[in-house]
């Protein structure tokens, strides 16, 4: 347990010593949140869209941000550095678990995770006015939820780090956010979506995180959309980190 | 003899595409000994230290070392070793000092404990100044030794260093060098690679010669370079053809054979300074015109040329910037027929 509070403690410093690594990743949803209120508000408001239950478009939007805030493949790309370096060898060599190395470095992106939504809610709130239906509680649940699905999230980073360690490859391996963030509802309801759009956002996992966050912001407490959103991401999460470990194990064998 | 503190029996590695790197090579070195691996760039070093360090699985034949087998008991080698690989491994976000701290953490030596033995390695490999610093910000030399250092951390019973003065400058190379042997005198079992002849025989007690990926030479510089037992009288060619400079040479008085290069004639002999006359009245005779003729004792060079019919100097591929087991990997696909 302690490697693993080491190699977290590394990671956090990792996050707080390359701000330029991570403000980025914060001016994207800031950015889109911004882009797309500012876009639509007048076509979608409280009067036009009943699926806004009497909020402005702001709320609806919020739950996109943080997905995009805490799916980064920052972790990845450390991860890859590290094995470029020649630092991975090192922290291979030491008596330690090999799967403390992934679970130090997941442990530092919850800590990411967790100020990245909580930037991007608060600047939801205050900046655009954003009503969290289900009040603190829900916030804090919401930006939980969206901390853990960057957890998860990283772990498909790691894994392409780990399989190819090539850098351009795991660079590249962010472009699986497109497909995963917008096939999604995250413009209108699954209901307004084309029949195909709502086809692909309902196989889409993630769909179904944005409408338990969204659920919280909008609709107050609905428990069915919040056990689903913590189920998917406990799956996702289970199945992409439990990949990174098995690599990891195997990993030059 | 005292136990064998590294032991590989038929140690091969063939990597993808049926490369082999490593051609099972049997090694026994010691306890406390500081054994040299001794081979141009390429030649299997990097791999077989991975593989002996438990990065690389091997694909054939056996290893252990402190007395534990590198498949089996990977955890008791990897708490008995220390390891400074070739591509320096540090984390330029971290601090000399941090970074230390966490290697102990990682080693099970915590809070004040580690504390006192960074700071004692920190006086050890003269960073204690630069401690504070973040890596990146160091010179190549500073960041060597603090890798070193990091090999160090909980007094490991064999130390393995790849190529540990690559790349640093003389001055660099010397205090390194001290640190090894200081490293060494307390008892630590040193296995080192190097493409360096005068650091293979400056430094080591025993080393092994390997090129291709086996072991071609082996025993202490002195006993390598007696086994050679003679003179070597060195012909430059200058263009003159190697064979007839040869054959107008011929059946020298205690010549005990010739090695032809591209550019150089080698020749062994009992006698050096009596046989540099005697070439010279040949080559005068025949007509042949040479560049400089020498006389030279026998160095580890020589050795090598001897056993592979090449110069060390100058051999393997000519990559500066060494990425070690990849190079192993892309010299082995090179020379493979």
């Amino acid at each position: 347990m302690t490697e693993v509070l080491l190699l977290g403690r590394r990671a956090v410093r990792e996050v707080v010593r390359y701000p330029e690594a991570t403000i980025p990743t914060l001016f994207i949803p800031l950015f889109f949140l911004a882009v797309n209120i500012g876009q639509v508000q007048t076509t979608f408001n409280a009067s036009t869209a009943p699926w806004l239950h009497g909020q402005s478009y702001v709320a609806f939007q919020l739950p996109v941000s943080l997905m995009f805030a805490v799916a980064t493949a920052t972790t990845g790309l450390a991860l890859v550095t590290e094995i470029d370096s020649g630092y991975f060898d090192k922290l291979l060599v030491a008596p330690i678990r090999r799967t403390s190395l992934i679970v130090g470095r997941l442990g530092a992106d919850l800590v990411r995770g967790l100020a990245a939504s909580a930037v991007v809610l608060f600047v939801g709130i205050v900046i655009f006015g954003a009503h969290v239906e289900s009040g603190p509680l829900g916030a804090v649940l919401a930006v939980l939820l969206a901390a853990m699905f960057g957890v998860a999230y990283a772990g498909f980073g790691i894994l392409v780090a780990l399989t190819t360690r090539n850098v351009q490859a795991t660079n590249t391996s962010f472009l699986l956010f497109f497909p995963l963030l917008f096939l999604t509802p995250n413009f209108v309801p699954f209901d307004r979506l084309s029949p195909l759009m709502e086809t692909l956002a309902k196989i889409n996992p993630v769909s179904y995180v944005i409408v338990g966050i969204r659920s919280l912001i909008i609709d107050g407490w609905v428990i069915d959309k919040i056990l689903v959103c913590l189920g998917v991401i406990l799956v996702m999460g289970v199945v992409l980190i439990g990949l990174s470990l098995r690599a990891i194990a195997s990993y030059d064998r | 003899m005292a136990a064998a503190a590294i032991e590989a029996r038929g140690l091969s590695r063939t990597f993808k595409g049926g490369i082999d790197a490593v051609r099972s090579i049997d090694l026994e070195v010691p306890e406390g000994e500081l054994f040299g691996f001794l081979g141009p760039n390429g030649a299997g070093k990097s791999t077989t230290i991975r593989m002996l360090c438990t990065l690389l699985p091997p694909s054939g034949g056996t290893a252990s070392v402190a007395g534990h087998d590198v498949v089996d008991q990977g955890d008791d080698v990897r708490r008995n070793i220390g390891v400074a690989l070739q591509e320096i491994g540090l984390d330029p976000v971290q601090t000399g000092r941090e970074l230390l701290e966490l290697q102990c953490g990682l080693y099970g030596i915590k809070g004040s404990a580690g504390r006192d033995r960074t700071a004692e390695l920190l006086e050890l490999v003269g960073l204690a100044d630069a401690a504070g610093r973040r890596t990146k910000t160091y010179s190549g030399g500073m960041k060597r030794r603090l890798d070193l250092a990091s090999a160090l951390v909980h007094h490991p019973k064999v130390l393995f260093l790849d190529e540990p003065t690559t790349g640093l400058d003389p001055a660099s190379r010397l205090t390194v060098w001290d640190e090894v042997r200081s490293i060494n005198a307390t008892g630590t079992t040193i296995f080192l690679t190097t493409q360096y002849l005068e650091e293979a025989d400056e430094l080591c007690e025993r080393l092994a010669i390997i090129d291709a990926g086996e072991i071609v030479a082996e025993g202490t510089p002195e006993s390598l370079k007696a086994e050679i037992g003679k003179d070597v009288v060195s012909v430059e060619l200058h263009g003159a053809d190697a064979e007839r400079t040869q054959r107008v040479i011929g059946d020298l008085p205690g010549l005990d054979r010739v090695i032809a290069q591209p550019d150089a004639l080698a020749l062994f002999v009992e006698n050096g300074a009596a046989s540099i006359a005697e070439v010279v009245r040949r080559l005068d005779a025949g007509d042949v015109e040479v560049g400089a003729i020498s006389v030279s004792r026998p160095s580890l060079d020589d050795v090598f040329l001897e056993a592979t019919g090449r110069r060390l100097e100058g051999a393997g591929t000519d990559q500066p910037e060494d990425k070690g087991a990849e190079q192993d990997e892309a010299a082995a696909k090179a020379l493979a027929p």
